[in-house]
């Protein structure tokens, strides 16, 4: 889609279209976090460019052990913490020390399209799951979908690319049907994608699973909250209350040499643990929400209201939504991708980390585009 | 168990570095870091030339808005633009922004090739000793990993690489300037090798070259090294900043893919989709931009030659029988014993921390990384020469 999108305003000019397809959001990261930037290169420390060990700098982790004690109430120490090249990094990582071929991760749909490669990538079998109507988990569908090959359920919420929240309800379930597993003698993980963990609105909290099960493991990346996508700083955060943990530990330190990773990149390593309690503007956020969801609302899509994110997910006005989102395309230039790029055919994404004059400027054609599906000819 | 039979095996094969990681630690807390003579990474402590932090500083500061976001997979246009250049004017070649695709370091860089290339099931050769992280980098995608020994001074051995070559052969991984002997192939060598794999290419088998030049600039007494993009068409290099650049921590190094390569641009395509699903993405955003301003430079080599006199005398003086290396800044003694982890351990008592040769696939010699300061190399010299005599006495 990146490629596409370049060719696409190449062809009408940059102004002409409203690109609403990529999740690199066009925010820039805190002034406070530029500032210490600068201050760390121009006071310059011997051997800050080197190689350290391969979980990352030892008082970095020290920092966001810290936060999480702070935040999640369990005794995290540095040696939970891995710095990793960003959550896709973190996931391979992960995938990488715990899966045996054949293994099977569940993973709730509609979902994030790299998950089944990086699950893929070590031959991993990914099952899917659909949610409810509303994108929450569906756990009876998850209770089937268990089988003695299960590895993992991976959990990616806020939800790319339907901004659903999972509830500290639908959470709890899963804890219990994972436990009742537990009790009959197979360990099934928690993989949490927390990559929008500080992306929610309406004054809600994502719920703490650390404390609702032991064993989880949490990648986080700072790509999205610190907007420092393309330096692909992220860390892994795995429970202390994991048995077996020194184990998994020794295991992620030499996935994390094998895999090519080697360490986290030295200088966002340190900038990332200075700035765990700081994020963006999350307001600007949840006014780009609120402004889109009133938009299409008035265009008479149908959309399911997300909480987290910056991502909505209606759905196609059309059941062949390729088709609409081609006609999105060449009728209105507005760019968004098809549902079936996150495994949901009938559904279209929207990603709007864009600025607020850009989801404006798009008022128009989405309620042109309402008016010709829904109270035009049909 | 929470971790994969795979790790669980490489965990149990490692175990003696671990062991080994340990005594050390306990004979620096014992005696102080200072009076133990770590000569085991190959972490180089020289630091970026200043140029270069100043640049850092300069792009840091920018105003300019997105310096931080994803870029496209393979890179920021501009970049790859001017290391195409730089790669166009050493080669002759014809290099475009297309062929360069920005890395995770040369680590990333290789992963990201052999998972473009390899099929299960598909043969690497490797000439041994070799930098063992090459055999998971080759495992991680299912390949087998090759062995082939080199001669007795390390250079490549072309008839046991012809016999190793059979019809799964996909690629041969070369590394010059070598880890761990320091050796820089030559030119003539290089010939027959390439002699094996046209006469492969003409029965229709490609077999790629993969070389990692990680330690490309760091060459003494104007030894040459050879173009290989310019003697071979399916070359692929992989290149990192670590050394040249003293950036090991920030992880940025590229591949560049030869345009003679046949159907060059499914390669770079595998290549680019590699790098995102692995996990890398991008490389990071604001090393990338620092770096292409920067590939006619390097850390002073001069430095790195004075050292490997200094610890190549030492060697000598010593007693020790050693090849001379050309490059890099490793050198690769015999060990006067045979079992190469029990006299790196004699070594340890005597303060000296090396790496057995074991761990390159090779027992029998012993790794010393010379990217230290000049102090520790000329404050060890007497504890060489300890373990030298008392080996000769032990012998008598």
């Amino acid at each position: 889609m990146f490629e596409e999108g370049i060719r696409i305003k190449k062809m009408y000019g940059l102004d002409a279209v409203c690109d609403f397809s990529l999740g690199n959001p066009d925010t820039e990261p805190p002034v406070a976090l530029q500032n210490a930037l600068i201050e760390m290169l121009t006071k310059p420390e011997i051997g800050m460019h080197r190689y350290m060990s391969n979980n990352g700098y030892e008082d970095v982790r020290e920092e966001i052990a810290d936060y999480l004690r702070e935040t999640h109430g369990l005794p995290f120490q540095a040696r939970h913490i891995f710095m990793t090249v960003g959550c896709a990094g973190g996931l391979n990582v992960i995938l990488k020390s715990m899966l045996n071929r054949g293994d099977e991760v569940i993973v709730p749909t509609p979902f994030f399209w790299e998950f089944k490669n990086y699950i893929n990538n070590f031959g991993g079998v990914t099952k899917f799951v659909e949610t409810t109507e509303d994108f929450q988990l569906d756990i009876r569908n998850i209770g089937d979908a268990i089988t003695k090959k299960t590895k993992a359920v991976l959990i990616n919420s806020p939800n790319n690319p339907t901004g659903a929240v999972y509830t500290e309800e639908s959470m709890k379930q899963l804890a219990s049907l994972l436990n009742a597993k537990r009790e009959q003698g197979q360990d099934i993980y928690i993989i949490t994608d927390d990559a929008y963990k500080k992306l929610v609105y309406d004054g809600i909290h994502v719920p703490n699973v650390f404390k609702m099960y032991d064993l989880v493991l949490s990648v986080t990346s700072h790509s999205k909250d610190l907007a420092l996508a393309g330096e692909r700083i992220g860390y892994v955060a795995i429970s202390p209350s994991i048995k077996d943990v020194d184990l998994l530990v020794s295991a992620m330190t030499i996935s994390i040499r094998v895999l090519g990773f080697v360490n986290a990149p030295a200088l966002f390593q340190r900038v990332a643990g200075k700035f765990q309690r700081t994020s963006v503007s999350i307001q600007d956020y949840e006014k780009k929400r609120d402004t889109l969801y009133a938009i299409l609302m008035e265009a008479g899509f149908e959309c399911v209201k997300p909480q987290g994110a910056f991502y909505m997910f209606p759905k196609s006005p059309i059941p062949d939504e390729l088709e609409f989102v081609r006609t999105l395309q060449q009728e209105e230039r507005i760019m968004v991708v098809p549902g079936r790029g996150f495994g949901r055919e009938g559904y279209f994404r929207i990603a709007y980390c864009v600025p607020m004059e850009k989801i404006l400027k798009a008022r128009e054609g989405f309620l042109r585009t309402g008016d010709r599906y829904y109270s035009g000819g049909k | 168990m929470a971790i994969s039979k795979n790790i669980s095996t490489l965990m149990k094969n490692s175990s003696w570095i671990r062991a080994m990681f340990e005594e050390g630690e306990k004979l620096k807390k014992k005696h102080g870091a200072e009076n133990i003579y770590d000569f085991s990474l190959g972490n180089p402590i020289t630091e970026p030339p200043e140029a270069l932090k100043e640049e850092l500083i300069r792009v840091a500061s920018s105003d300019a808005k997105g310096m931080h976001r994803y870029m496209t997979n393979s890179g920021y246009d501009d970049v790859r633009e001017e290391i195409a250049q730089y790669q166009s004017e050493i080669t002759g070649l014809p290099f475009t922004k297309d062929h360069i695709v920005m890395t995770v370091g040369a680590a990333g860089g290789l992963n990201v090739v052999f998972k473009s290339i390899l099929d299960p099931g598909d043969e690497v050769i490797v000439p041994c000793p070799f930098f063992v992280e090459f055999m998971f980098y080759i495992g991680n995608h299912n390949g087998v990993i090759k062995l082939v020994d080199t001669k007795d001074d390390f250079h490549l051995d072309i008839d046991k690489i012809k016999a190793a070559i059979n019809k799964k052969t996909k690629a041969i991984l070369i590394n010059s300037p070598h880890n761990p002997t320091g050796v820089v192939y030559n030119e003539a060598e290089l010939l027959e090798l390439i002699a094996l794999l046209q006469e492969r290419n003409q029965k229709g088998q490609r077999i790629y070259i993969v070389v990692d030049e990680a330690y490309k600039k760091i060459i003494y007494n104007g030894t040459k090294l050879p173009i290989l993009p310019n003697m071979y068409d399916d070359t692929v290099a992989v290149t990192c900043h670590s050394k040249d650049l003293g950036l090991a921590g920030e992880r940025i190094g590229y591949i560049a893919m030869s345009p003679r390569i046949r159907n060059v641009r499914s390669l770079i395509d595998a290549t680019i989709f590699a790098n995102r699903i692995l996990g890398f993405i991008n490389a990071p955003a604001i090393m990338q931009r620092v770096v292409a301003k920067f590939q006619r430079s390097s850390v002073d080599i001069m430095e790195y030659q004075k050292k490997r006199d200094a610890i190549y005398n030492i060697l000598v003086e010593s007693g020790f029988e050693v090849v001379k290396p050309a490059g890099a800044f490793y050198i690769f003694p015999k060990s006067p014993i045979p079992d190469d982890i029990k006299f790196v351990k004699t070594m340890l008592q005597h303060h000296i921390l090396t790496v057995p040769g074991v761990g390159f696939g090779k027992p029998g010699y012993f790794r010393i990384a010379y990217c230290v300061t000049m102090d520790v190399i000329q404050k060890s010299r007497p504890y060489f020469k300890e373990v030298g005599e008392s080996l000769r006495n032990g012998q008598q």
